[in-house]
């Protein structure tokens, strides 16, 4: 569908955050001219141009990402070892020693392998982002619905664990250690939340929490799918994931189907209830 | 029984310290009223010996007399004292530094073969051969070899007889050297991969040089790794500790060691050291990265890892 995206292509630009949904462009460049200290009109009518645009621009420095300048050039050099040595120490001793390190460098990272993997995830989640905002990915002749948008990211993400495939089990046990879960958590919050923004998602109730819960659901389960995907081009995990989109699809009709008949339900008992004189 | 064996060992150290013939300093258990300091000039800077203040020319000479003291109880004390913690916090140091190159190294690395450690006042040699087996054992590199430094001739000499039992005697993977951490003229700059200093640093007369030498001797990437008693978190737990600390500790040390004063030292010396953010300003200061949140506290912050990797150079 689109081009593979190499290990090599990574860099620290991957590596900032949305903080705020980008709802649409008008509230975006309000909060941007409200929050500049010196509001130039050069670049007030820079900013008013209807171009969706990132958030953090200009006048909101992205928040700055947890990582040093070393910790950085080791982390990406050590991403190069990854298919080969998984997300191990090794990989991240080999990682150290290609940046100029040496081997007992690797305390930089307290968390050991660990680091490594939420790097990994931190910069695949911004490479997704980057994809959408450069390369056009959700670009295409007829208008997509925000379901569809939400399909092709979770798809384009995983396929960015191709390369790493037979590796990332490991990954996802070491995620799956007592100490790792909140930050595994969050991680995975992040990347729902980014591909609903992305997506166009603009929710403003109590939907936002459910949809965010769902994709996540739907994205780990995909993720395990694709470990024992062996069919060409990840076909097999494609149609698990439309089949979880539509089962999710077919129990947001069946809540409301339900709520539609509670809600006729109750009407009519009220109006019963009048009819026969009670002071409702 | 068991009660009974212990009060025989009490004993037998009592009954030994009578026979064998004590250096002069020690005989009544008075190592620091032997070493009183003579009335000073002023203008000498000072510096803290235990709750004292004492000229810091001094201060060397008299941690030496409280080590030269505790030399050979000094394992037994530190069991007794810690009840035995100090060797799971002394595994896990090493464990977390794995020392030890796994992979074999490539055509175009630059870095030599096997680490090259040094271990600052680890006199007895208690880290040093944790170090040699975790890069033997575990990471199968036998190329690997530690420095072991200390300014105490006693404690040395103290290690040197316990490595005739490691297969490391006698090799070139483990040497000893006398030397004082602030200034190690015999070690040249950016040799070392892995400084430790371990229990050791709270006693160093200017502990900023001694961060600074440290920083000279590593290589570029090098990481500096120090295990030091610290500051209880817990205002619960650190009454139950400076309980345990103040009054049973010099106990213990009266009783199995026959030196009083040198544990009141000890645990006068842990008080006066820094905080937590205290010591990892002193390293960032030093001019070390600090990984993370630069410390590890160990039980509750009875003592705390610190680190700090010497960044590499940009030309």
């Amino acid at each position: 569908m689109t081009r593979p995206q190499p290990l090599l292509s990574l860099s620290r630009r991957y590596l900032t955050t949305i903080t705020t949904p980008r709802t649409s462009t008008i509230t975006t460049t309000t909060t941007c001219l409200l929050r500049s200290p010196q509001p130039q009109p050069q670049s007030r009518l820079r900013t008013i141009t209807p171009r969706i645009r990132a958030y953090h621009s200009i006048h909101h420095p992205s928040p700055s990402h947890p990582y040093t300048n070393s910790q950085t050039t080791i982390l990406s050099a050590a991403l190069h070892h990854v298919p080969t040595h998984g997300f191990t120490r090794n990989a991240l001793t080999l990682g150290a020693r290609d940046a100029g390190f040496l081997d007992v460098s690797v305390q930089l990272f307290p968390r050991a392998e660990f680091d490594l993997i939420l790097f990994y995830l931190a910069s695949r989640r911004g490479l997704l982002r980057s994809k959408v905002d450069n390369d056009n990915l959700l670009q295409s002749a007829q208008p997509q619905s925000v379901d569809d948008k939400i399909k092709v990211l979770i798809m384009e993400r995983l396929r960015m664990n191709a390369e790493v495939k037979e590796k990332w089990v490991y990954a996802l046990a070491i995620m799956s250690l007592g100490e790792n879960i909140p930050m595994s958590l969050s991680e995975l919050y992040a990347l729902s939340d980014d591909i609903l923004t992305l997506a166009g998602d603009a929710s403003v109730d109590a939907s936002w929490y459910s949809k965010r819960v769902t994709i996540a659901a739907v994205y780990a389960s995909s993720e395990f799918m694709m470990t024992l995907d062996t069919s060409a081009g990840l076909r097999d995990t494609e149609e698990f994931l439309g089949r979880r989109l539509a089962e999710v699809g077919a129990v947001g009709d069946k809540l409301s189907g339900v709520k539609q008949c509670l809600g006729f339900m109750g009407t009519t008992a009220v109006g019963l209830g009048k009819s026969w004189g009670l002071k409702i | 029984m068991s009660s009974r064996t212990v009060w025989r060992s009490f004993q037998t150290h009592a009954r030994r310290r009578l026979i064998v013939p004590e250096t002069p300093y020690r005989c009544f258990s008075c190592t620091r009223r032997a070493q009183e300091p003579p009335k000073s000039s002023h203008d000498d800077r000072m510096t803290h010996f235990g709750f004292q203040n004492v000229p810091e020319s001094q201060k060397e000479s008299m941690v030496g007399a409280v080590f030269s003291s505790v030399a050979s109880s000094y394992d037994v004390m530190n069991d007794m004292m810690s009840l035995g913690i100090h060797r799971l916090w002394k595994d896990h140091f090493v464990r977390s530094l794995n020392p030890g190159s796994a992979l074999p190294s490539r055509d175009h690395d630059t870095a030599g073969r096997g680490w090259n450690i040094l271990d600052i006042a680890g006199g007895t040699g208690d880290i040093a051969f944790r170090m040699l087996d975790h890069a033997t054992n575990i990471n199968h590199d036998l190329e690997t070899r530690v420095t072991i430094a200390d300014i105490n001739p006693d404690m040395l000499a103290e290690g040197q007889k316990r490595s005739v039992q490691t297969p490391y005697y006698n090799t070139n993977r483990l040497s000893f050297m006398q030397g004082n951490a602030q200034e190690l003229p015999s070690i040249p700059d950016n040799s070392v991969d892995l400084y430790t200093v371990v229990f050791g640093i709270r006693n160093f007369t200017d502990k900023q040089a001694a961060l600074n030498e440290a920083f000279r001797v590593l290589k570029p990437g090098g990481v500096f790794a120090c295990m030091e008693f610290s500051k209880v978190d817990n205002s619960l737990f650190n009454a139950v500790y400076k309980q345990w600390s103040f009054s049973a500790i010099p106990m213990i040390g009266q009783l199995v060691a026959g030196d009083r004063e040198s544990y009141q030292y000890l645990v006068e010396s842990i008080e006066q050291f820094p905080t937590q953010e205290q010591f990892r300003g002193m390293i960032q200061k030093a001019g070390f990265m600090i990984p993370g949140r630069g410390y590890e506290n160990l039980t509750g912050g009875i003592a705390a890892i610190h680190k700090g990797i010497k960044p590499l150079s940009r030309a």
